[in-house]
């Protein structure tokens, strides 16, 4: 279904099925793929090199050799059938919608759906963690997985407040074989407590991408009237004029962004925006670019 | 700007409203759900007074609004002060200019000095500016009329000439008022440039000038004026043989603030000095100049009285005319044979006098003729009955002007046989009722005969008895002077061509009735005498700015000459301006303004003997130089004391000012049309998308 990825998250909700949704918008997010200048998923040859001593003398090109009397290996591109774990944050705060925009969560969901979905088709190993305060649920990364995983999306409520270092460390244990692992966050957190989450991820060898999803509202703060406003995690309630503090709040929510961003790419772990109001390509295309990398094998 | 309800500004503090919707704006009831207070958390909350009022426009519209309403219920006007200021600085200058020509600015180098101011005034005139030159003295008059021609303004001033009128303010005043009132330019200024002469104020004036009209006074008043004036001069006659012989006296006056010697003070007669003295006069008191006595044997013989030499000199001199005095010649006829002690009265009463009232001739009826009755001018027929023969003689007495007094007793009876000159129907003697007396009880003050008891305690009739009448009967024509107390007629007067004729309904004798023992009698004859005899007293002055009427003396010019084709007089005033009076026998009055003698000739004809001549002199009042500074003439030209006035707002009740300006009326109408664009803007504001409040979603 071609131009599907440029759908409205809001229309996306109408239709409900996770599976529905991320066939939609990944074969429509493929094709758009095929015509542009990004790498296949395919496995195929790479290129030639010299041998040296202790190479494996099995990927010697024999008929190269016999054309040139010269040892050539062949370099393919690696092996695709890698775990690919998504985890969820499904604290309260994720529960947040902005008007006429879907909420955090089902955006989230959406996404999680798409990664998985592209992960499936690629005979990748599917699992997922969510967690809020603790961790509530686990599907270990399987082929067999995909299915459950859509459940375990499909079932997420957003329900207690959310803390990122105690789960992730709690959970990063299973995380043995190197994964490409999706953060999929809103990150309230301090962006020091947020890297000291992900560290562990990173030093098992695992592919972290951060997914920070976003409301509008939380970006821009678009509240004129004075009023209290209420945490949605700990219920808190403070009077604000926001026409006092729009300036100071913008400032504060862009250096958190530009502090995380900064932090993360000094551990090398691709961190994306995600605006809840805009389509879902752009967080899928970071994925592919960073699925692209990651695949490449010399 | 003032307010008639005043306390309704308490109203203002409604302003609070608007400010407190705008700063502590509402919280909204239920919270606002965010993820995250975290951000919020960390920047310094903010109190709600520290808040900014966000839509400006809005908020002083509401203010505006409310403003305009409370203020348009306080009413507001315009005071004369606002309405002067608002209009001070713009628009065409409309100025009249009240020059005072008046004698006395003829003081040293007043008059010049006025004329320079005026001068000074015109030369100050802007474009589209217009001026009018009003000369006044005790009458005012529109010399240049509402014009921004400055050449023809000075040319005016420069030509204007200095006046014997008195000093009168108020008719200049109110001539600048109705130029004003007619004017449409925006400022409205008078300029009164004058000696400031306190004798100018007769009473409170009422001026009421248009509203924001600018009144400059310019005073050209002399610094410690010194003046010596004449201010009368009274005339003691004696008779001296055939001659008559006068004695002057003069009164002086010094204005100065310092005792006058070696005064010199000179009498002229037609032009002769006859006497001369030096006085010396002290400040402020009238001091009497006698000169010698002088024989007088011509009619209208000039008299002059001068005195000093000081800057005023109009003053210095008194003009006056004077001619021998001739007593009306007055017959009184008794009956053949009647005794001295009936006509005693009479004759005695009419003599009585310095110089003798009267002259008096006294006879018997048989001895009344043609030729007794050409001497007399009054006869006196004192119950008698005139014989037929004599009754045309005495209708043709009568016909020319002459006068007669029938007293009625028991002889008396009809005056010329036909019954056309006796003022009704003689009835038979009667007899106060009840053997007592009978009263006057009407009298008829207003005419000429009792004039002179007009007033209170002027002469007591009512204590004069009457033991018997004779009652008479007039005709509706004739008029009834006086009554009996029982409604019987008592004196009556019948007009019979140029002459009148009087009756009176009782004897003035002593038996009859006992008037002629009361104090009034004297009196009353003269005056019943002096109108029957029509005559005419001639003052010896005029003051300047008086009205003379001359119609009898045009008329003896007319008529009693000898060219019958003499039909008018003519006037030569002291400037040699002729006036035509009298054509055609239309009364005739002469405006005596101008100082000296004033000539009345017979148009065309020739003069016999002198030309009958009248003195006029100066007012009085022009002598007196006391001075009102500028403040205190403000005051009586405006009613207030300061140089800018608008008596219309001193004297209008505020409410009345309100009412006139109904300021509040566009307050109101201004206010509601704010309160509605205020609707339209909040609504607009209210339905702009603005983010609304994020919902939680599962």
């Amino acid at each position: 279904m071609t131009g599907a990825r440029f759908v409205d998250p809001t229309v996306l909700a109408r239709i409900g099925n996770l599976d529905l949704i991320a066939r939609h918008v990944v074969d429509g997010f493929i094709n758009g793929l095929h015509r542009a200048p990004h790498f296949g998923a395919s496995i195929d040859f790479a290129e030639h090199r010299g041998y040296v001593p202790g190479d494996d003398i099995r990927r010697l090109d024999w008929r190269l050799f016999a054309r040139t009397d010269k040892f050539y290996l062949k370099q393919y591109e690696a092996d695709t059938n890698t775990n690919f774990a998504v985890l969820l944050d499904i604290s309260k705060s994720m529960s947040f919608a902005g008007e006429g925009r879907v909420s955090k969560i089902e955006y989230a969901r959406y996404l999680a759906a798409c990664m998985g979905y592209m992960a499936h088709r690629q005979r990748d190993r599917c699992g997922i963690v969510t967690f809020d305060e603790d961790i509530v649920s686990y599907v270990p990364p399987s082929a067999k997985h995909f299915d459950v995983m859509l459940h375990t999306l499909d079932r997420a409520e957003p329900v207690r407040p959310g803390r990122l270092r105690a789960p992730l460390e709690k959970i990063a244990e299973h995380f043995k074989r190197r994964s490409v692992v999706a953060l999929i966050s809103d990150l309230y957190e301090e962006p020091g407590e947020i890297m000291e989450a992900i560290k562990p991820y990173r030093h098992l060898g695992n592919d972290i991408m951060v997914f920070h999803v976003l409301d509008r509202a939380e970006l821009e703060f678009p509240y004129r009237e004075s009023s209290r406003f209420q945490d949605l995690e700990t219920g808190e309630e403070i009077p604000v004029v926001p026409e006092s503090l729009l300036k100071q709040y913008r400032e504060l929510i862009q250096g958190h962004i530009e502090s995380i961003r900064t932090k993360c790419s000094e551990i090398r772990v691709d961190y994306t925006v995600v605006d809840t109001s805009r389509p879902l390509d752009d967080a899928l295309f970071s994925y592919m670019a960073h699925r692209e990398r990651t695949m490449r094998v010399r | 700007m003032a307010f008639l309800a005043p306390l309704f500004l308490v109203g203002l503090a409604a302003l609070a409203v608007p400010v407190l919707v705008h700063l502590i704006q509402r919280e909204r009831k239920t919270p606002i759900e965010f993820p995250s207070l975290m951000f919020v958390r960390r920047i310094p909350y903010q109190s709600v007074q520290r808040r900014r009022i966000t839509n400006w426009p809005l908020f002083l519209l509401r203010c505006a609004a409310i403003i305009l309403i409370v203020f348009a219920f306080s009413r507001p006007f315009l005071t004369q002060t606002s309405v002067q200021a608002a209009i001070a600085t713009s628009g065409a200058r409309e100025v009249v200019i009240l020059l005072d020509r008046s004698a006395s600015m003829g003081y040293a180098d007043t008059w010049q000095r006025a004329q320079a101011e005026a001068v000074r005034v015109i030369d100050g005139l802007g474009n589209g500016d217009q001026a009018t030159l009003v000369l006044f003295d005790r009458n005012a008059e529109e010399n240049v009329r509402a014009t921004g021609d400055q050449t023809r303004l000075r040319a005016a001033v420069e030509a204007a000439e200095l006046s014997s009128g008195a000093t009168r303010y108020a008719p200049a005043l109110r001539l600048a008022q109705s130029v004003l009132s007619r004017s449409t330019l925006g400022q409205k200024e008078v300029v009164a440039i004058s000696d400031m002469q306190r004798t100018g104020w007769e009473r409170p004036e009422e001026i009421q000038f248009p509203e924001g009209t600018t009144f400059t006074p310019v005073s050209v008043a002399p610094v410690d004026p010194k003046n010596i004036s004449v201010t009368s001069v009274a005339f003691n006659r004696a008779r001296f043989a055939t001659e008559e012989r006068i004695t002057i006296t003069a009164a002086l006056t010094n204005r100065g603030p310092e005792t006058v010697s070696g005064v010199p003070v000179t009498l002229q007669i037609d032009g002769i000095q006859t006497g001369s003295t030096q006085v010396t006069l002290p400040p402020g008191v009238a001091t009497p100049v006698s000169f010698p006595a002088f024989t007088l044997s011509q009619a209208f013989a000039r008299g002059v009285v001068k005195a000093g030499t000081d800057p005023l000199e109009a003053d210095n001199a008194f003009n006056f005319v004077l001619s021998p005095t001739r007593p009306p010649p007055v017959l009184v006829v008794t009956r053949d044979g009647a005794g001295p002690m009936e006509s005693l009265y009479l004759a005695s009463g009419l003599s009585v006098g310095t110089p003798p009232a009267f002259q008096v001739e006294t006879m018997p009826i048989s001895k009344l003729n043609a030729s007794a009755l050409s001497r007399a001018s009054v006869v006196v027929l004192s119950d008698v009955t005139v014989p037929g023969p004599l009754g045309p003689e005495l209708r043709r007495f009568v016909e020319r002007g002459g006068g007669i007094l029938s007293i009625l007793g028991s002889r008396s009876g009809s005056l010329d046989g036909e019954g056309t000159l006796l003022p009704g129907t003689l009835a038979d003697p009667k007899d106060a009722p009840g053997g007592r007396f009978e009263t006057l009880g009407v009298i008829d003050f207003s005419h000429e005969a009792f004039e002179l008891f007009k007033t209170p305690n002027s002469g007591d009739f009512s204590s004069v008895r009457f033991f018997r009448f004779r009652p008479i009967t007039p005709e509706p024509s004739d008029a009834v002077l006086a009554r009996f107390a029982d409604g019987t007629v008592a004196m009556v007067e019948r007009k019979v061509a140029g002459g009148r004729v009087i009756a009176f309904g009782s004897t003035l004798d002593g038996d009859w009735n006992d008037l002629v023992l009361k104090p009034v009698f004297v009196p009353l004859l003269h005056q019943i005498t002096r109108y029957l005899g029509q005559v005419e007293t001639q003052p010896e002055w005029q003051t300047s700015g008086q009205v003379v009427d001359v119609t009898q003396r045009v008329a003896a010019l007319t008529a009693g000459g000898s060219d019958q084709r003499v039909t008018s007089a003519v006037v030569l005033s002291p400037s040699g301006r002729r006036t035509t009076v009298g054509e055609g026998g239309a009364a005739s009055s002469v405006d005596v303004n101008e100082q000296g003698f004033y000539e009345i000739r017979p148009q065309g004809g020739a003069a016999s003997g002198r030309p009958f001549t009248l003195a006029v002199n100066l007012d009085a009042g022009e002598s007196d130089l006391s001075a009102m500074d500028a403040q205190e003439f403000t005051a009586g030209a405006t009613g207030r004391a300061s140089l800018i006035a608008s008596t219309v707002a001193t004297e209008v009740r505020p409410e009345d000012t309100e009412r006139r300006q109904s300021v509040w009326w566009f307050l109101l109408l201004v206010g509601f049309v704010l309160l509605v664009a205020e609707s339209v803007l909040a609504n607009r504001l209210s339905q702009k998308p603005v983010v609304s409040m994020p919902v939680a979603r599962a």
